[in-house]
């Protein structure tokens, strides 16, 4: 930092207005993390812009004082990819919530980075049409921070995560200026920008509108409730449906920790001595449904179930939804606290992953809930814990790296939809040769060479480890 | 391709050449190959089974021609996982021949698959009706490896359907013509194969075109193809497949894929809905299938010269088929009218001149998208501007491009706005 924070914070008021700068320190306190909370630190000033033009300005103020920024839409990610690592300017994004146009003929939309993820399908519904990705958290989550993170949620298996549903973005580079890759139409000669965009954490630039896809609504749905034993006889189930060509529109499974806290919260009726019960949901025209429906009770009777259930009505439905989209919340009647992880591995390697997290949860004394998107082999262990216990805190953060460098063991990945933040920045060099993060880390400098957007976030350096020092993870701890 | 001569030694890329041509067996050879151009200064230009080498600008440095045909091992086949991950050069027919024995595919139709190779379909970005219904390569591509301008290779994205670590090189890559890096590996995630397909021709005049899409778009169905087709270029898909040309000034091809309930409703339900308005006809199971591969070949026709391809909102596609379909020289029109895409063929009758100024009519009718000269012969295009006016976003083309390739090696040159 080369300015003092006041006069940074007098700057940014002189450019959106006192109503849309925070600077202080009471104010600042919530923006001290996203929903990563082991490590924290706030940013000097947070400003709310109101279009393209005041990020611009916000940008080019602060190249010219030398002061690092990072965007930030509601914050819900898990990774840490909106932390102020070494303070500097916050922008929200939350301001900017405008549906500019939605053309249904051409099945685009287009929209500004603060619009919530559900308003923009709460928008199409009327027409029979909605937005794809819908991670967990998208009552609250902004399409901006979607794009940021590349999100995916329950249904990805069938429809693709975010970057499958992003035409275009119009973004504000690091030293002001404002380009647009793509847009409306597909196909636009030249190097699929938007593409490496999307994901890119807020490491390029301000995502200041986007030109996003959107999907006509399932004309029906089947969800099926499958529960089991074993969670090996669960996974097998999964494996054998996809075998079968039927690939269905979202298949999620819960152990029976995660059941006990859901059905505490949401009285839904799941069995608490099962091993794992599986969501089960094909949608598309109603003509194949019976047809596909059918084959997967057969399956997973063949694979040992217990019983399988069906939704009968929409309402069945929409609780079943509720449970497994709310097990988050309803985790707290567990424990005080609880980290979310976020590994892949290979769909057939699901046992193998899962009996290592029971070996890791056993090595540390911790308990482990597992609640995730079963069909891309992507885990969720909820580590349980009580953060104000700071040996706890270790035993977590130990089981999480152990969990998470079994995933990779197993081919798989640290992230699947959370992203790197600072949180996983060891695991990279992990994952990735150091040829791969060079290449990774020329892209970044053609988009932000002086690391002034988001800095210290996914890639390692050797100045990000210095300065972030881990003083938020002490502070945690 | 005419203007690609090939022997044992040397090559012809769009009319420049002869250049050496060599065939590397292993990634270490390939690195090595690298190191000396840049070493020596000069290019490389990697090709597959040059199916499409007509695309983009002329090379215009010397260099090397690199034939990546050598490198198409598979690496490692989980079907049960639904990806794959084998070497750039494989073609695409071996590729579907593997998958087909697992019930699996890579749902991107790709014309010329025994020669065309998965490294350059990825580079190409190429795809064909079905886009409409699976989406084109950036879809499928989760893992990536390619040769960097130090000969080393690097990777991303990885082996799970799922991954949000690190930048994803992979979309970059893919449809950069070679200029970012040589695609050595890439790991595929795939689809099952579909249970039973259908496909629907649908006869129609000019002034009803857009009616007619407008009616398919809204309707219940879900194809995933939704071709339109000239009389010109539906003589040549239907001639290839064997069948009797339609006699209507346009064929609108409706495709349906998926279990045999659901294509046996859809077969019934857009009966209903367009049945009393147009010449309608279906295929159902087999009788489908040459009219598909038909379809998927149109783009490699020989009697093809000139192509230019129009990419646009969907909206606008039946309007513009039909002033392209007056347009001098009837060419033969054809769109992926649900992707907003359209191409239109010439004969070598057409003259320079005459491409010129349809291609400027083009490009003020294609408001939203661009036009680029998929296929012309090689001394047309430096005055015709293949990939038109530089996009909104070039100078970070190119900043890109510089970080990855300051020395320029690979395919200098050749891609949009020089780069």
């Amino acid at each position: 930092m080369t300015v003092a924070a006041d006069s940074l914070a007098e700057r940014m008021r002189s450019i959106v207005g006192a109503g849309n700068v925070l600077s202080s320190p009471s104010d600042l306190l919530v923006y001290e993390c996203d929903g990563f909370t082991i490590e924290k630190n706030k940013p000097d000033v947070v400003v709310f812009p109101n279009s393209t033009a005041d990020i611009v300005a916000i940008v080019k103020a602060c190249g010219e004082l030398g002061v690092p920024f990072v965007p930030r839409g509601a914050g819900t990610s898990l990774a840490g990819g909106c932390l102020p690592v070494g303070g500097g300017v916050m922008i929200a994004l939350t301001r900017m919530k405008r549906i500019l146009e939605v053309n249904y003929r051409d099945r685009y939309a287009v929209i500004e980075p603060g619009v919530v993820n559900l308003w923009l399908t709460n928008h199409l519904k009327p027409q029979g049409f909605h937005f794809a990705p819908d991670p967990s958290s998208q009552g609250a989550c902004t399409i901006g921070g979607n794009i940021a993170t590349n999100s995916g949620g329950p249904h990805t298996l069938k429809y693709g995560v975010t970057v499958n549903h992003v035409l275009g973005v119009e973004l504000v580079l690091p030293d002001g200026q404002v380009v647009r890759s793509g847009g409306p139409t597909e196909d636009n000669p030249g190097y699929d920008l938007t593409g490496v965009i999307v994901g890119s954490e807020g490491t390029f630039g301000v995502a200041a509108k986007a030109w996003v896809r959107i999907t006509r609504n399932p004309e029906a749905y089947r969800t099926l409730l499958g529960v089991f034993e074993t969670v090996d006889d669960a996974t097998n189930t999964i494996s054998d449906i996809i075998g079968a060509g039927i690939i269905p529109g979202a298949l999620e499974m819960l152990d029976s920790l995660i059941l006990e806290a859901v059905e505490a919260a949401f009285h839904f009726g799941f069995p608490l001595d099962a091993g794992a019960v599986l969501i089960m949901e094909v949608d598309g025209l109603d003509a194949g449904l019976d047809q596909d429906a059918e084959r997967i009770v057969e399956i997973a009777r063949k694979n040992k179930a217990r019983e399988v259930r069906k939704a009968n009505t929409e309402a069945e439905r929409l609780l079943l939804w509720k449970s497994r989209k709310q097990a988050f919340g309803a985790v707290g009647r567990l424990a005080p606290s609880y980290c979310t992880q976020d590994g892949v591995v290979p769909r057939t390697k699901l046992p193998e992953v899962l009996r290592a997290i029971q070996r890791i949860g056993a090595k540390y004394n911790l308990r482990i809930a597992n609640v995730f998107h079963a069909g891309d082999g992507n885990i969720h262990p909820i580590l349980l814990f009580d953060e104000r216990d700071a040996e706890q805190v270790k035993r977590v953060l130990a089981a999480s790296n152990e969990i998470l460098d079994e995933c990779i063991r197993l081919g798989g990945s640290v992230t699947g939809e959370h992203g790197i933040g600072v949180e996983k920045i060891d695991f990279m060099p992990k994952l990735f040769a150091p040829e791969d993060l060079a290449m990774m880390m020329r892209l970044r400098s053609a988009f932000n060479p002086d690391d002034r957007c988001s800095p210290h976030k996914m890639l390692p350096t050797a100045g990000a480890c210095i300065e972030r020092s881990h003083a938020g993870r002490h502070a945690a701890m | 391709m005419n203007d690609t001569l090939m022997n044992s030694t040397t090559c012809v890329i769009d009319g420049f050449g002869p250049l050496p041509l060599v065939r590397p067996n292993s990634v270490a050879d390939l690195g090595d190959l690298v190191r000396a151009a840049a070493a020596s200064k000069s290019a490389l230009y990697p090709v597959g089974g040059q199916t499409k080498t007509a695309l983009g600008m002329p090379p215009t440095r010397p260099g090397r021609t690199i034939d990546l045909r050598g490198l198409a091992q598979v690496i490692d086949f989980p079907a049960r996982d639904m990806t794959i991950t084998v070497q750039a050069g494989i073609t695409m027919q071996a590729l579907r021949d593997i998958l087909e024995k697992e019930k699996l595919r890579l749902p991107i139709d790709v014309p010329e698959a025994d020669r065309a190779t998965l490294g350059g379909v990825l580079a190409t970005n190429t795809s064909g009706p079905r886009r409409y219904g699976y989406g084109t390569m950036r879809d499928y591509v989760i893992g990536i490896s390619a040769l960097n301008d130090e000969g080393n290779e690097f990777k991303a994205g990885g082996r799970v359907v799922k991954n949000v670590a690190g930048y994803d090189l992979c979309k970059l890559l893919v449809g950069s013509l070679g200029t970012l890096g040589i695609i050595t590996q890439v790991t595929l995630k795939l689809r099952p194969l579909a249970e039973q397909q259908a496909v629907f021709g649908l006869g129609c005049e000019s002034a009803q075109l857009e009616t007619l899409l407008r009616c398919l778009h809204e309707s219940r169905t879900r194809p995933v193809c939704l071709e339109v087709l000239n009389q010109a270029a539906a003589r040549i898909a239907y001639t290839h497949a064997n069948l009797a040309i339609p006699e209507s000034p346009w064929t609108v091809l409706v495709g349906y894929e998926g279990n045999g309930d659901a294509v046996s409703w859809q077969v019934q339900q857009l009966v209903k809905e367009v049945g009393t308005d147009c010449s309608l006809e279906a295929r159902v199971d087999f009788p489908a299938m040459p009219l598909c591969h038909a379809l998927c070949e149109f783009a490699a026709a020989p009697h093809h010269a000139v192509t230019f391809k129009a990419n646009l909102l969907p909206s606008e596609v039946a309007a513009f088929c039909v002033a392209a379909d007056q347009g001098p020289l009837r060419p033969a029109v054809r769109a992926h009218a649900g992707s907003g895409i359209v191409y239109g063929n010439w004969s070598a009758d057409l003259t320079k001149e005459q491409a010129g100024s349809i291609l400027t009519t083009w490009r003020e009718r294609a408001r939203q998208g661009a036009v680029i000269v998929q296929r012309c012969p090689s001394d047309w295009k430096a005055g015709l501007n293949v990939w038109g006016p530089a996009p909104h976003d070039v100078a970070l083309m190119h900043a890109i491009k510089a970080k990855f390739d300051p020395n320029r090696i690979f395919n200098p040159g050749r891609f949009v706005d020089g780069i």
